[in-house]
């Protein structure tokens, strides 16, 4: 399916919040590419960045945030240049039609995301006119048309409805249904099941997966489920306080997983397979502060495997392992570069958050 | 757990109906049946789970027991340390307070279940205080014991919630639980606003807890592999009734219910090799305040005959303290969760490159 190339790559993203109280570097340094027809899952916890990382593609990061370096190049259609997303005007002309009509997007939760005070229809009929400049009877007979297509039943009466007057799963539904009326090549879905209950998260996801079949475009799909990125993506990019640490084929992701964090994440998922009453092997400590990144590599100090005077100095890179589809960032893969350590960082100060909970009795 | 033992909490019958009210005169013009006539029993150092989806009356079910709401109707009958059984459900509001130092909470969210202007000493000595318990520096000593229990540093006790991460909060919020040595807790989705890798903590804690405190567990949750990693038996509802309850290994490898085959095959396997043949349920789940006639499930189902549409089902025992309802439990061969795949996840083979030693 995928013509030559990737549709959509980001090189080296760095996007940082210059709040009052310091600086969060929200992404630090994502790459990955997205190939036209298929699903690339970003996958991590909390605060390691995968919403921003959709954000800043989109061009709409909230103040203090901005992208400081780093591209987005998007291919245009059939043997065009590319577009660097990261250089354009984020209120510009060119941003606005891309956002919406080339790149279309589903946000977590339906609810907030729709106007209570317009109907559904009004608010997919007006995208669609601002998009594809068809007439109101046009618009209105498309905006029908993508309703039953996302599976919304009597779409012609759903239209003139309040996303009140929705279920949770029809809300997502239309959401979804907004996001690709125009027609985009690359759908960004930031977690799209998260608020919703598994049969409906099932039904959405089959959803996802058959509008793809059919009308070819990319998806970004950004969760912290990874249970959902088995289901439905053929690449996945594993974050970690704002970088990418591992990325390649979802196979090789949860069967051959080379970066410490993935494989601590898989074995620390609970599972239907487990046995009954099975403690699970957690990750020791919790999520640092942003604004108490650990020097070197991030994971090291949840890190079972990190070498001693290694990883706390220096900053792994990405690079290819198991042969070129594969990444990893990890020094247990890589020579450690020549040049000088990192410096050691700032001191971190030994609060709650900064130093990570004993973990309950070993 | 044996037969001899008297069950530390016995539900019957519980009923909770919320009315509608409508027009001006905000008149009754309906009821909501939440939870619609169920029964279960806990035995002492047992953990019942309660799983479901939104709006199927797990979680009022769980409010009814600590009488945080009133039940309509039915009983609640809850053993006391002291061997008398009371009925909760009957009992005046104002003789709960000394039956709330047996049973307490455990809240899903830590951000919002915990004061923001209080210090960790004053969140989890509060239920100390209240119930009047030792003096301030017992109770000062007593919250070092407790934060220690859970895993936290007592030296962090004159800190206030916002300087710990989310599953630090769930530590705190299960301590205060522990505070006053309750027999029964009652977990609402205790796991289920934490990130992946601290989720596991926070499940691993439970565990220990109960081995160490010998305590008894509600767990209400959505998530099944969570529920199959702490429960003993798995209580499943749907609009307001439970549908199925069996030992968790039964539950999950021989579901003798429809909606419970619906719910195993929906949750996403973090394996991308089993994703073909799932099946996915159609509708969504019923309104509670109009259920369908005869089997709730029965619009959803896959196996409905006329008899669902007409008929609502009595859950009625099988072999091996499996409860089912369902017309054709005895016909229908369900789907369960099938074999593990192979190799756990997450134990590759060996690093292709050795590791590395240290540079230095």
């Amino acid at each position: 399916m995928s013509t030559a190339g990737p549709i959509l790559s980001v090189r080296d993203l760095r996007t940082y919040f210059f709040a009052e109280e310091g600086l969060v570097k929200a992404v630090d340094g994502a790459s990955f590419d997205v190939h036209g027809g298929r699903t690339l899952g970003i996958v991590g916890e909390s605060g390691c960045g995968k919403s921003v990382t959709a954000r800043s593609i989109l061009r709409i990061v909230e103040r203090p945030g901005r992208i400081v370096s780093g591209e987005i190049r998007l291919r245009h259609g059939e043997g065009g240049g590319a577009d660097d997303l990261a250089r354009l005007d984020p209120r510009g002309p060119e941003m606005r039609r891309i956002r919406g009509g080339e790149i279309g997007l589903v946000f977590q939760e339906p609810m907030s995301s729709f106007s209570p005070v317009h109907t559904v229809g009004n608010q997919i009929v007006e995208t669609i006119r601002l998009h594809l400049g068809l007439d109101a009877g046009a618009a209105r007979a498309r905006a029908i048309e993508m309703l039953r297509r996302v599976g919304i039943p009597r779409p012609e009466r759903r239209i003139d409805e309040y996303a009140f007057q929705l279920s949770g799963g029809l809300r997502q539904r239309a959401m979804i249904a907004t996001a690709l009326c125009c027609g985009p090549r690359i759908l960004i879905a930031d977690e799209p099941t998260t608020a919703l209950d598994v049969t409906t998260q099932a039904q959405i996801l089959a959803l996802l997966r058959e509008l793809q079949d059919r009308e070819g475009m990319a998806i970004v799909l950004i969760t912290h489920n990874l249970g959902v990125v088995a289901e439905l993506c053929d690449e996945v990019a594993v974050m970690y306080l704002g970088r990418v640490v591992e990325r390649g084929p979802v196979d090789a992701i949860f069967h051959a997983p080379q970066h410490p964090y993935t494989r601590a994440l898989l074995r620390s998922i609970p599972s239907v397979h487990a046995p009954v009453r099975t403690k699970l092997p957690a990750i020791a400590g919790s999520l640092p502060h942003p604004q108490r990144r650990p020097a070197g590599c991030p994971f090291h100090p949840r890190c079972g495997e990190a070498i001693r005077g290694t990883c706390e100095r220096h900053e792994p890179e990405l690079l290819p392992v198991r042969g070129a589809e594969q990444s990893a960032s990890c020094f247990l893969h890589h020579p450690v570069p020549p040049g000088p350590a990192v410096p050691p960082g700032p001191a971190v100060p030994p609060g709650p958050a900064a130093s990570g909970a004993p973990v309950a009795a070993p | 757990m044996t037969a001899a033992t008297s069950p530390l909490l016995e539900v019957r019958d519980l009923r909770k109906e919320f009315p509608i009210r409508q027009g001006l005169l905000r008149r009754r013009v309906g009821e909501v049946k939440a939870v619609d006539g169920v029964s279960f029993h806990i035995d002492r150092g047992e953990t019942l789970a309660l799983v479901g989806e939104s709006g199927c009356g797990k979680t009022t079910t769980a409010r009814c027991i600590l009488r945080a709401i009133a039940p309509t109707a039915g009983q609640i009958l809850f053993r006391r340390a002291d061997g008398t059984a009371v009925d909760v459900a009957a009992l005046p509001a104002k003789r709960m307070r000394p039956l709330r130092r047996e049973m307490q909470m455990v809240f899903q969210d830590p951000f919002s279940s915990l004061n923001p202007r209080k210090t960790l000493l004053d969140i989890v000595g509060e239920p100390l205080l209240v119930n009047g318990v030792g003096t301030r520096a017992e109770r000062t000593e007593r919250v070092a014991e407790l934060l220690r229990l859970v895993g936290l540093r007592p030296e962090y006790m004159r800190r206030f919630p916002h300087a710990f991460s989310g599953g630090q909060r769930q530590r705190i919020g299960i301590a205060r639980a522990l505070a006053l040595n309750p027999s029964l807790v009652v977990a609402d989705e205790p796991v289920s606003a934490l990130d992946v890798s601290v989720q596991a903590q926070i499940l691993n804690l439970l565990v220990d807890l109960q081995a160490e405190l010998g305590l008894t567990y509600l767990f209400v949750a959505h998530d099944l592999s969570v529920v199959k990693h702490v429960s003993d038996r798995v209580a499943v509802m749907y609009v307001g009734r439970i549908v199925e309850l069996a030992p968790t290994e039964r539950l999950f490898t021989a579901p003798a219910h429809p909606y419970t085959e619906a719910l195993l095959a929906a949750v996403p396997k973090p394996d991308p090799r089993l994703r073909a043949g799932r099946m996915v349920l159609e509708g969504e789940v019923a309104d509670p305040a109009h259920p369908p006639p005869g089997c709730a499930f029965h619009p959803r189902c896959a196996y409905a005959i006329d008899r669902c549409r007409s008929e609502a089902p009595r859950l009625e025992p099988r072999a091996g303290g499996h409860l089912v309802s369902c017309h054709r439990a005895r016909e229908l061969e369900l789907r369960g969760i099938g074999v593990p795949a192979a190799p756990p996840l997450g134990s590759p083979p060996a690093p292709l490159a050795p590791p590395r030693p240290a540079t230095r």
